[in-house]
Formats: C-alpha cells, sequence, structure tokens
C-alpha cells in the first residue's frame, strides 16, 4: 500500500479560498431572481405571521395603556385623629412620603373638601344650603406607585399607614382594587398565553416553510457538495438570502400595519370607547418595530440555518 | 491513482454491498466498472468520492487516504475529481454557463476566467452555441455533455461516471465516449460504472466485473 500524503487542498490551478464575500452576497441575489416564486412564498409568510404578531402586539400595548390609566385610581385617603396645625400636617407627609410605594401626597383641606362636594353635587347646591363649611373632615390624598397598585400591595401599605401617629382612619377602595388586581392579572396571563402561542405558530409555519424551500432545492445542495464546494461556501448564500427575506418579509409587515392602523384602527376608540381617556388607538413604539424587524431577520436567518443542516450531507 | 484494499461496505440492515474488493487502477487508467444492478457498482464510485465510508478496508484516491478522511476534507478531495451521473443533475433555473460555471466558482475563479475556461471547455464538448440556453432546453445527449463538461472544466486528475449513457441513445453514447477517451488523452484516469455491453465492447479498455460485492473477473488483478 502506498504511503498517504498529508492532506491539503489539492493542488490545483486556483483553491477555493479566494472565494470573495461579495460573490456570496451576488450569489444570493441571483438565487433569489432564479427562485423567485419560492421566495414571495417565503417571504409572504414571513409577512403574514409577523403581521399577526405586530396586530396582538399593537392591541395588548393598548390595553396595558388603558389599564394603566385606571390604575391611576388606585388611592388611599387618611384622616386624622385630631386637628392639625400646618407644620404637622407637613410632617405627617414628610412620613408618609418616605413609605415605600408612595408616589405623591396631597393635602385636602376642610374648604377644599367642600368645594370638591359642591363640584359634585352640581346643579343641587341647594341641598348644602345650611351646611357648615368645617362639617367635612381635612385629608390626605395618596397616590402609590405603579408597582404597589396590587390588591395585596395597597393593603400591606395601608397597614404601614395605620402605624403612624396622629392617622385615625385609612380608606381605599378594597373591593374595587382587589377586581382591578384580578382583571391586570387575567389579562397578562391571557396576554402572555395568546402572545406565546402565537409565537410559537409563527416560528412553526415560518421555519417550515423555509424547509421546504430549501427541500425544493436540495439537488443544488447535493451538486456544490459534489464539485468540492465547503460547508461555508454552501451554506453562506443561503443565509444571506434568509436574512434578506427575513427583512423584507419585516418591513412588508411593518408596512401593511401602518395601513391597517391608518385605515382602520387609529379611530376605533371613539367608535368601542374602549378608551375614553385618548383619541383612538395608540401606535407601536419604535423599539416595538425595532423587535419586529430584528425578529423577522432572526427569523430568517435561524430558519434557513436549521434548515440546511438538514440537508447538507458533507 | 486508485487503491482498494480489502475494502467491505454493508448499509445498514442489508446485506453487504462490497466484500472484500481489491482494485489497483493506476493514473492515466482508463476502467470500465461493470455488472449487475446490485452488484456494488455505483457503492465503489461512491466511496471513492468520499459520498460513504467503507466498514472495513482502506481507499487511497490520489495518494490521500479517503477512509481516514474527516469530513471537512472532503470538498478538498472532491476538486480534484469529476462525477457524472444517469440523471445528469444539471440545475433548471440556471443556464448551460451557469452550470458549467459552478466548479469553478467553488474554486474561487474571477467570472472573467469562468467565462473563459467555460466557453473553451463547452466548445470541446461540442455545445458552445448552447452557452446561454437552459438544460431543460436541450437533448438527453446535449445534458449529460453539459454535465461532462462541469465536470471537466477544473482538469480534474480523476473522471467518475455513473451510468453516463444509461438515458441516451447509441449516437449519444458515441459521442459520450469520445469524452471520455478525450479527457483520457489529456492525463485524466476514468472509471466508467455501466452495465451496457455494447459500450464496453466497442472499447477495448480494461474491465472489472462486479457481482454482488466481489471481483469477479480484472484483467489487472493485483498482487
Amino acid at each position: 500500500m502506498s504511503r498517504t500524503k498529508p492532506l491539503r487542498k489539492t493542488t490545483q490551478t486556483k483553491d477555493g479560498s479566494r472565494v470573495k464575500p461579495g460573490y456570496f452576497i451576488a450569489r444570493a441575489l441571483a438565487n433569489i431572481r432564479q427562485n423567485l416564486f419560492v421566495n414571495v412564498v417565503t417571504v409572504g409568510t414571513i409577512t403574514l405571521a409577523l403581521l399577526l404578531i405586530a396586530l396582538f402586539l399593537l392591541v395588548f400595548s393598548n390595553m396595558e395603556g388603558v389599564a394603566d390609566d385606571w390604575s391611576n385610581r388606585v388611592q388611599i385617603t387618611t384622616y386624622f385623629d385630631r386637628e392639625m396645625t400646618p407644620p404637622e400636617i407637613e410632617a405627617l407627609k414628610g412620613r408618609i412620603q418616605a413609605l415605600n410605594g408612595t408616589d405623591k401626597v396631597i393635602y385636602v383641606s376642610k374648604d377644599e373638601a367642600m368645594k370638591r362636594f359642591r363640584a359634585r353635587l352640581k346643579g343641587q347646591e341647594s341641598l348644602l344650603d345650611g351646611v357648615q363649611p368645617d362639617v367635612l373632615p381635612a385629608s390626605l390624598e395618596i397616590t402609590l406607585k405603579k408597582a404597589s397598585r396590587t390588591s395585596n400591595a395597597v393593603e400591606a401599605y395601608a397597614a404601614r399607614l395605620k402605624g403612624i401617629a396622629g392617622i385615625s382612619e385609612v380608606q381605599y377602595g378594597a373591593e374595587w382594587v382587589r377586581r382591578f388586581t384580578t382583571f391586570m392579572n387575567f389579562m397578562r396571563v391571557v396576554g402572555a398565553i395568546l402572545g406565546s402561542f402565537l409565537g410559537f405558530a409563527a416560528l412553526f409555519i415560518v421555519s417550515n416553510t423555509i424547509k421546504l424551500t430549501i427541500y425544493a432545492r436540495k439537488d443544488e445542495l447535493e451538486l456544490l457538495g459534489l464539485v468540492g464546494a465547503t460547508r461555508f461556501f454552501i451554506k453562506a448564500p443561503f443565509l444571506i438570502e434568509g436574512i434578506l427575506q427575513g427583512a423584507a418579509g419585516s418591513l412588508l409587515a411593518i408596512v401593511l400595519l401602518v395601513g391597517c392602523y391608518m385605515a382602520f384602527l387609529h379611530n376605533t376608540g371613539n367608535f368601542l370607547s374602549f378608551n375614553p381617556a385618548s383619541m383612538g388607538l395608540s401606535f407601536l413604539s419604535l423599539s416595538q418595530l425595532a423587535a419586529i424587524f430584528f425578529g423577522g431577520v432572526a427569523l430568517g436567518f435561524l430558519g434557513s440555518l436549521t434548515s440546511l443542516k438538514r440537508f447538507i450531507s458533507i | 491513482m486508485i487503491q482498494l484494499h480489502n475494502v467491505f461496505m454493508s448499509y445498514q440492515r442489508e446485506a453487504s454491498a462490497l466484500n472484500g474488493v481489491t482494485i489497483h487502477v493506476p493514473k492515466g487508467d482508463f476502467v470500465f466498472l461493470t455488472g449487475a444492478s446490485g452488484a456494488g457498482k455505483s457503492t465503489l464510485l461512491k466511496l471513492l468520492y468520499g459520498a460513504l465510508q467503507p466498514t472495513r478496508g482502506q481507499i487511497v484516491v490520489d495518494g490521500q487516504n479517503v477512509t481516514r478522511m474527516h469530513r471537512s476534507q472532503i470538498p478538498y478531495l472532491r476538486r480534484s475529481i469529476g462525477v457524472v451521473f444517469q440523471d445528469f443533475k444539471l440545475l433548471p433555473n440556471r443556464t448551460v454557463l451557469e452550470n458549467v460555471a459552478i466548479t469553478l466558482e467553488v474554486l474561487g475563479w474571477g467570472s472573467k476566467e469562468i467565462g473563459k475556461k467555460v466557453y473553451h471547455t463547452l466548445k470541446q464538448v461540442g455545445l458552445e452555441h448552447k452557452l446561454n440556453s437552459s438544460p431543460l432546453r436541450l437533448s438527453g445527449g446535449e445534458q449529460q455533455r453539459v454535465a461532462l463538461a462541469r465536470a471537466l472544466v477544473n482538469e480534474p486528475k480523476l473522471l467518475l461516471a455513473d451510468e453516463p449513457t444509461g438515458n441516451l441513445d447509441d449516437e449519444n453514447k458515441e459521442q459520450i465516449l469520445t469524452i471520455f477517451k478525450e479527457a483520457n488523452i489529456r492525463g485524466t484516469t476514468v472509471v466508467v460504472a455501466t452495465h451496457d455491453r455494447r459500450l464496453i465492447d466497442n472499447s477495448y479498455k480494461r474491465v472489472i466485473v462486479l457481482d454482488k460485492g466481489h471481483v469477479v473477473e480484472d484483467p489487472h488483478v493485483p498482487h
């Protein structure tokens, strides 16, 4: 048996190390041109999948906005056990402000309380004739930070308030807060389930579409292997193609989303009186749009990468 | 050029495809590999270009031990081997020029050099006027000549052909055989697996007969 030479790139006039990056981009573009139908199908699938996710994101982030508005109503009112002098009130405000979870503390004097009451009875102010302005007690109104607006947190906060000297009574809509917390939790769970379901469905559909399109070109992969192409040489144009498909699909999805928003969604708020605080649904933020774009690019790239593994035998 | 030493090959849960095959093919030789379907001809060719690994035995191609070769080294082995098949394996959505150019693109050639070399090679197989045609518009014989141009364009040391004339009529068979002989004259070692007796009888070349994975006839039995 003859001695075997240490293996090197076979002595040829040229070897493969001279392949320029520009070649792969040109090859990817040529592949797109030569397999136009397959590329249109892939881009279309990515577009639809991302459009569904983007629409979901749009609705969900608007619902969160509405819930945020509502949560501002979680408020605690405290009453004093005696008449307080202004310096005492200031001291008390300071102590409450120092509590964990406090956002704002507002002093409501007896006069201010009466004024508010009068405003509520608009048109029937005569009911208050003869009522002394100091009949209503002075109070402190406390707004909590977002994270402390849940049922449990409010309860714990109220307990801490009661421990402060000078405070006789703490009031908050316990039942309302409890319901609101339940609603928020429900919305988040449903959002997470629906969101991940949509995400998985998109991933599954897109990766299978890419797999099918690569399967349709398995002869090309086989042939490249036969003429001595390295794995990198075979993969690179397909991966660039995947990235371009992902970018095109996500851009198209964003354009369609803007179209849907302009045509139908931006004034549905009025129509549904869904969010009376704002004039309709707000659009996705720039970072959300960027996430959709890069999500699409990643989907195209990873979809191609995992599919190629299956069909390259060298 | 090719040395097989006691090569065994069996696919999973199937009878052995090759049973202790020992063959030596010197550089510049022209060999026909023949035998009934299932005799092991295609398996033997696949072992030579590294598409399969033998169960046992040693295979040396152009001084390189294929059996000890890492998967990442296979592409470099294949750059010195041209392979043609019965079904041509042309890419239908690329032109004739692009199909032949693939071999040189893999090697990193520039597009100008590729254009010249491909034209020259297509001229050798008589298809320079079909440069920009789609392979789908060509006859079977023409398609096989394009496949041959693709295999020969980088002047490989070894040319392997698996039933290259299986789908062709007699006139086309002759043309293909002539191209093999010309490549052989230029120095390429040629191994053609076929069960076409007429092709073999007309060429007066060395014939190795395989039967159920054994070499049953070889005028140059290695000692």
